[in-house]
C-alpha cells in the first residue's frame, strides 16, 4: 500500500472566521505609551522531488510556497501571540494565546500552543528562516505531516526561566490542555471552532539548563502524557480502537564549539492502544542528531539523521503511514542577505507505508527563506 | 615664505597630536528624568537588548536603538550586547518568534529616539556621549563604551 498523500488541509479552518478574530485582537489591542507590537512575516517557497523510488508509485514532486505570519503584543505584564500559516498546502491557525507576565522570569499563558514537551517545535515553531536545514526532524513533525508526538494544546502552560548566581540557567515550562484527537491517518488538533469535540488530556513537561543565561546552547529533560481519542469510524485501521495513551520521556541538547553546532533529541515513547476488547502496548525510541558546520558567515554545511529503536515493527507507527521512520540527510544554507537564504538538502528516506517493510526513496528540496520586516 | 613654513609644520603638527575630541569619545546609556533608576548592570543591558524582560528597582526597562551611525552600531554589537550583528538579529528574532516578546524599537534620528525616551518612563537608549550632554529632560546612567 501507500502512503496517501498529503490533501489540502484546513484547520481551525473557516480561515475567515479566524483571521477576523486575530484581527479584532490587532484592532481592540490599546496602543499605551508602555505597549510595543511586532508583526514578523516568515515567507518561504519549497521545491520537492522524489528519485531513486522503491515503486514508481512513490514518485513526489511539488513547489509549495508558505507564508507564517506572527503577530505579537507586549503591555506592562500582558501579552498576547498569534501565529497564522498559509501555504498551498494548507491554513491553520498555529497560535493564539494571551499571556500573563507576574515576574520577570515567570509567564502564564492560556490558550492554543505549541507542546512544551518538544525541544525542535519550541525553538523554531513555524518560523523557517530560523532554522538551518528545510525539513524538521520526524519526531517533530507537525500532526498534519504524520507527526507521531502531539504538536498543538489548548489550555494553560507556565513557563519560568530563571538566572542563577554563577550567570547560568534553569527554566521549565508546564502545561495542561487538551490533546488531538485520532482520525483517519494523523492527529487532530482541538479546534477552539468546535468547543464540543472531544479531546482528552494532555500534560507536558520541559527542563532547560543553559551554562550562560544568554547562551543559545542548552540541554533539558522532556516529557508528556497524551489521552488521544480515537474518531474509530474515520477509518477502517483504526475500527474498535478507542484510545491511545502515549506517554513520552526524552532528552535533548543544543551544543555549539566555535564553527561546530549539534542538536539532538532521544524520545521514548510508550502508547497503550485501548481497543474495545483488548489493549495493545507498544513502545519505542525515536531520536535525531544534526551537525552544522559554519564555513563562513555566509554559508553553513549541515546534516542529520533521524531514526528509531524498535519502532519498525510498530502498531501505532502503522496507524501513521506518512511517517518518516528514517531519512540520512546532508545540505547546504546560504545565507545571501541579512534576512534571507536559499537551501537545498539531499536525502535518503524511508517512510512507514502501511506494510512492515518501509517505502523507500531518494529525495532533494531547494528553498528560498526570508522574514520581513 | 618662513610664515607658511611655520604654518605647514604647525598644522602637521597638529594633526600629529591626539584630538581631544576623538580621545574623549565615549557612548552612554541615558534614561528620563523621571526614572527613578539610577544603576543598570551590564548583564543587564544585554538582556534587555535581546528582548529578556529586565526590571530594576521595580521598574521595566525598555530598550530604544539608534541606526544610521556606522561606529555607534559596531560598538553596540562588540561592547553591549557582545555578538555579532548576524547572533544578535537572529537572537531578538527568536524571542520574538517563542515568546512574542517585541524587538527593541529603532530609530533614524537622535530627536524622536531622544523624545521617545522622554515619553516612555525607564526607557533607555545608547548615545555618544557629546549628544546625551547637551539634552534636557534626560540624564546619563551609565558609561558603555570609552574610546582609547
Amino acid at each position: 500500500m501507500i502512503a496517501p498523500k498529503k490533501r489540502r488541509t484546513t484547520r481551525l479552518c473557516r480561515p475567515s472566521a479566524t483571521l477576523s478574530i486575530l484581527l479584532a485582537g490587532l484592532c481592540a489591542s490599546p496602543v499605551a505609551a508602555e505597549s510595543q507590537q511586532e508583526l514578523l512575516l516568515f515567507p518561504s517557497l519549497d521545491t520537492y522531488n522524489t528519485f531513486k523510488e522503491e515503486r514508481p508509485e512513490i514518485e513526489d514532486s511539488f513547489v509549495r510556497g508558505t507564508l507564517n505570519v506572527l503577530y505579537s503584543y507586549s503591555g506592562e505584564r500582558f501579552r498576547f501571540l498569534g501565529e497564522y500559516l498559509w501555504s498551498s498546502h494548507e491554513s491553520e491557525l498555529e497560535r493564539f494565546k494571551g499571556g500573563w507576565q507576574w515576574q520577570d522570569d515567570t509567564m502564564l499563558w492560556l490558550g492554543r500552543f505549541h507542546s512544551t514537551a518538544r525541544y525542535w517545535t519550541s525553538e523554531y515553531h513555524h518560523g523557517q528562516f530560523l532554522q538551518t536545514p528545510i525539513t524538521r526532524p520526524s519526531l517533530e513533525e507537525w500532526e498534519d505531516e504524520s507527526g507521531p508526538i502531539p504538536s498543538h494544546i489548548t489550555g494553560l502552560s507556565l513557563e519560568v526561566d530563571r538566572q542563577r548566581g554563577d550567570d547560568s540557567a534553569f527554566g521549565y515550562a508546564i502545561s495542561a490542555g487538551l490533546a488531538p484527537k485520532f482520525a483517519e491517518h494523523e492527529l487532530v488538533p482541538y479546534d477552539v471552532l468546535d468547543p464540543g469535540s472531544d479531546h482528552g488530556l494532555a500534560v507536558n513537561f520541559r527542563l532547560v539548563y543553559r551554562p550562560e543565561f544568554l547562551s543559545p546552547m542548552q540541554v533539558g529533560f522532556i516529557s508528556g502524557w497524551n489521552e488521544i481519542n480515537v474518531v474509530s469510524e474515520s477509518s477502517p485501521d483504526l475500527t474498535d480502537l478507542d484510545r491511545i495513551d502515549q506517554l513520552t520521556v526524552g532528552g535533548f541538547a543544543d551544543w555549539r564549539w566555535s564553527d561546530f553546532r549539534l542538536i539532538a533529541s532521544l524520545v521514548y515513547l510508550n502508547n497503550e492502544m485501548k481497543y474495545v476488547d483488548a489493549n495493545v502496548n507498544d513502545d519505542f525510541l525515536l531520536s535525531y542528531v544534526q551537525f552544522e558546520y559554519a564555513i563562513n558567515e555566509d554559508f553553513t554545511f549541515f546534516g542529520r539523521t533521524d531514526n528509531g529503536f524498535d519502532e519498525d515493527l510498530s502498531p501505532y507507527l502503522r496507524l501513521l503511514p506518512g511517517f518518516i521512520a528514517h531519512r540520512h540527510m546532508l545540505g547546504l544554507r546560504w545565507d545571501i542577505a541579512s534576512f534571507q537564504s536559499l537551501t537545498v538538502e539531499i536525502a535518503d528516506t524511508s517512510r512507514q507505508g502501511e506494510a512492515f517493510d518501509h517505502d523507500n526513496f531518494k529525495e532533494y528540496r531547494f528553498q528560498w527563506s526570508s522574514v520581513f520586516p | 615664505m618662513r610664515c607658511r613654513s611655520a604654518t605647514v609644520v604647525f598644522l602637521a603638527i597638529a594633526w600629529l597630536l591626539p584630538q581631544p575630541a576623538e580621545a574623549e569619545r565615549a557612548v552612554v546609556l541615558i534614561t528620563s528624568d523621571s526614572c527613578p533608576v539610577t544603576d543598570i548592570s551590564a548583564l543587564d543591558i544585554r538582556k534587555a537588548y535581546v528582548s529578556v524582560a529586565v526590571s530594576v528597582d521595580g521598574r521595566t526597562i525598555r530598550p530604544f536603538r539608534m541606526d544610521g551611525d556606522e561606529l555607534l552600531n559596531r560598538i553596540f554589537y562588540q561592547s553591549i550586547v557582545a555578538m555579532s550583528q548576524k547572533s544578535y538579529e537572529r537572537r531578538a528574532l527568536s524571542m520574538a518568534l517563542k515568546y512574542g516578546t517585541p524587538r527593541p524599537p529603532v530609530f533614524d534620528d537622535i530627536d524622536s529616539a531622544v523624545d521617545a525616551v522622554r515619553r516612555l518612563e525607564c526607557s533607555v537608549l545608547y548615545l555618544w556621549k557629546e549628544d546625551a550632554e547637551s539634552l534636557d529632560g534626560v540624564r546619563i546612567i551609565k558609561l558603555l563604551w570609552q574610546g582609547d
